[in-house]
């Protein structure tokens, strides 16, 4: 009879329920030596994991040394604090996606994506909204309750701003690698304090993507979700359907 | 002198920072302390996330903790007040969704150590703003994010407290000239003139654009002009109305308006005035309103914002430092009018003492 997952007090599995067990892998700056070995145990040992076991070493280049490394995590977490507010979003299929759009907002959905500033990168927005998308989902220009604009990347704030009233967005998707630099992340401030200052803040959804982007993060920039790695089209379109609905029911 | 002394008649007073780490929730923090010990009741809001323990962005930053007394009010997210285990009632709950959970009003039954996430859009910080004030606040605190400044709107703010700090450069200097200029955008000058004023309010109101000669007669201008249009669009504008003097935005006004109009204007040998509602939504790279003064291009408001003072926090967190009191004694001297604080420096700490009953 197979064991029930306590929700309480969950922790890593790999062979059976409650082991807790973690495969963790990196480098050390030091030369392949039992020396080297030691250190990886010891270090792994000041991360909290109990019974460290060095399954693998091997030298990576002169003076450095990548280890696979088990370890037992003694820390739980209680997995049913997690899903009240803001974190209770089952996602839809596209199928549910668009009857519900259908049903509950009735009316193209009008979405204008872009990477802002001086970011490059237009990978996580094109991933979003083009057809192609990735890993088979593909972008919400597939969508038939959806109309999309892919601004591309680089494009200042102003200019998205202007772009997503003179096509009456619903929602303003961004992307940015958010990094230490004050500079990226003014990027992404400036773009919600520039849709205030337009007086459009109460009729537009506002979405920011990116590598390092939590909801926490989202939170203090002044969107209304944060989109990470692991985000798919449909993820996305899930929210922007939902959130529309409720502004919708609200008037 | 004491920051609350300076603060406690605005009733709905915003704290904004320069950037991250500028000591912002330490200004808010010292702020809750002072008012505590007065025994006034306040009202706490963010428009975006106070009181965690580390840096949503550099985990190794610890952050101050916000630390309310028991009868204080809070617009914070249901998640987050269970998550405080501090006693409770809830009076209100919001329709305001936040990525972090729904807005929630709260009174406190029990002092103690809380995140504060309230809502984000300007509307709403108002709307949560104006609701502790009537469930029994007597001032309520709008902490603002990163370096975001909508909170601190006239339509959403009586009053505004900045914080400024050595996280803006390494070299002193510069960390003072970009106080400077964010200041003096804070203190832009309102439209004095009245019919002026009157027309350009007018505008504002109505959510059109438009050019004014000294008459204030309005000649409207193509929806999105000011985000999108760029220095030829805007000499032929010139052109088109040579009495014209004045420029209203009625919504934002971006850098890149500014450089096309200074083009413009200096190809034409012309001076304008631009008239946004207020500072916040001005939005500039990297020269500040007085250069663009001295290039005949002015930026005026028609509301202006109540600056009341100026936080400093002299350390850059995994950084660098400045001395306190040579940060306080040169951002002072730049900024004439404006009172300059450290909360955290030693001779405030005395001045706090002294004033404890």
């Amino acid at each position: 009879m197979p064991r029930s997952v306590d929700l309480t007090a969950v922790v890593p599995y790999a062979d059976h329920l409650d082991d807790g067990l973690v495969q963790l892998s990196f480098t050390l700056p030091v030369p392949y030596s039992l020396a080297a070995r030691k250190a990886a145990l010891e270090l792994a040992g000041k991360m909290g994991f109990e019974d460290p076991e060095v399954v693998h070493y091997q030298q990576l280049t002169d003076g450095y040394t990548y280890f696979v490394m088990y370890g037992r995590c003694v820390q739980s977490i209680d997995f049913t604090e997690l899903q009240g507010d803001g974190f209770d979003i089952e996602y839809m299929s596209e199928e549910e996606i668009e009857r519900f759009a259908e049903e509950q907002v009735g009316r193209a959905i009008v979405v204008v994506g872009a990477s802002t500033g001086s970011d490059t990168h237009s990978v996580g927005i094109d991933a979003m909204l083009n057809l192609k998308g990735y890993h088979g989902h593909h972008g919400l220009e597939g969508y038939r309750s959806f109309r999309t604009y892919n601004l591309g990347s680089q494009v200042p704030n102003s200019v998205l701003v202007a772009k997503a009233i003179e096509v009456g967005a619903d929602a303003i998707l961004v992307s940015q690698t958010v990094t230490q630099q004050n500079l990226h992340v003014h990027n992404l401030t400036e773009l919600v304090e520039m849709v205030e200052a337009e007086g459009r803040r109460g009729e537009m959804i506002l979405a920011c993507g990116g590598p390092r982007v939590s909801n926490e993060l989202a939170k203090e920039l002044g969107y209304d979700a944060g989109f990470s790695k692991g985000t798919y089209p449909h993820h996305l379109a899930t929210f922007i359907v939902r959130e529309l609905a409720s502004r919708v029911a609200a008037g | 002198m004491l920051l609350s002394d300076l603060t406690v008649s605005v009733s709905r007073l915003a704290l904004v920072g320069l950037a991250k780490n500028t000591g912002k929730t330490e200004a808010l923090a010292a702020l809750l302390r002072e008012l505590e010990a007065a025994g006034r009741v306040v009202g706490v809001t963010s428009v975006g996330r106070d009181g965690e323990e580390r840096d949503v962005i550099d985990v190794r930053i610890e952050k101050p903790r916000v630390r309310l007394p028991a009868a204080s009010l809070v617009a914070t997210t249901g998640e987050l007040l269970r998550a405080s285990a501090l006693q409770h009632d809830v009076l209100e709950r919001t329709s305001v969704r936040t990525p972090l959970g729904t807005v929630v009003i709260a009174r406190m039954r029990q002092g103690g150590a809380i995140e504060v996430a309230g809502p984000s859009a300007a509307a709403d910080v108002r709307a949560v703003s104006d609701a502790m004030l009537e469930h029994g606040a007597e001032q309520v605190l709008i902490d603002g994010a990163i370096d975001r400044r909508a909170a601190s709107s006239p339509s959403v703010a009586d009053g505004l407290v900045m914080s400024t700090g050595a996280v803006l450069s390494e070299d002193i200097g510069e960390v003072i000239a970009q106080t400077a200029d964010a200041v003096d955008l804070v203190r832009l000058a309102a439209v004095e003139h009245g019919p002026l004023l009157a027309a350009a309010e007018a505008i504002v109101k109505d959510g059109v654009s438009a050019l004014l000669d000294e008459h204030g007669r309005p000649v409207q201008l193509a929806p999105r002009f000011v985000l999108t249009a760029d220095a030829e669009e805007i000499g032929q504008l010139l052109d088109d109305n040579p009495a014209a003097g004045w420029v209203v935005a009625e919504g934002a006004l971006p850098d890149s308006f500014l450089r096309g109009l200074l083009q413009a204007a200096r190809r034409r040998d012309r001076e304008v005035v631009v008239v946004v509602a207020d500072s916040t939504r001005v939005f500039l790279a990297d020269r500040g309103p007085a250069w663009y003064a001295s290039q005949g291009v002015h930026i005026q408001t028609v509301e202006s914002i109540d600056l009341r003072a100026l936080t400093v926090n002299p350390v850059a967190p995994r950084s660098h430092r400045f001395d306190s009191t040579e940060l306080r004694d040169r951002v002072a001297e730049a900024l004439a009018g404006v009172p300059v604080f450290d909360v955290l420096a030693a001779d405030y700490r005395d001045m706090l003492s002294a004033a404890a009953p």
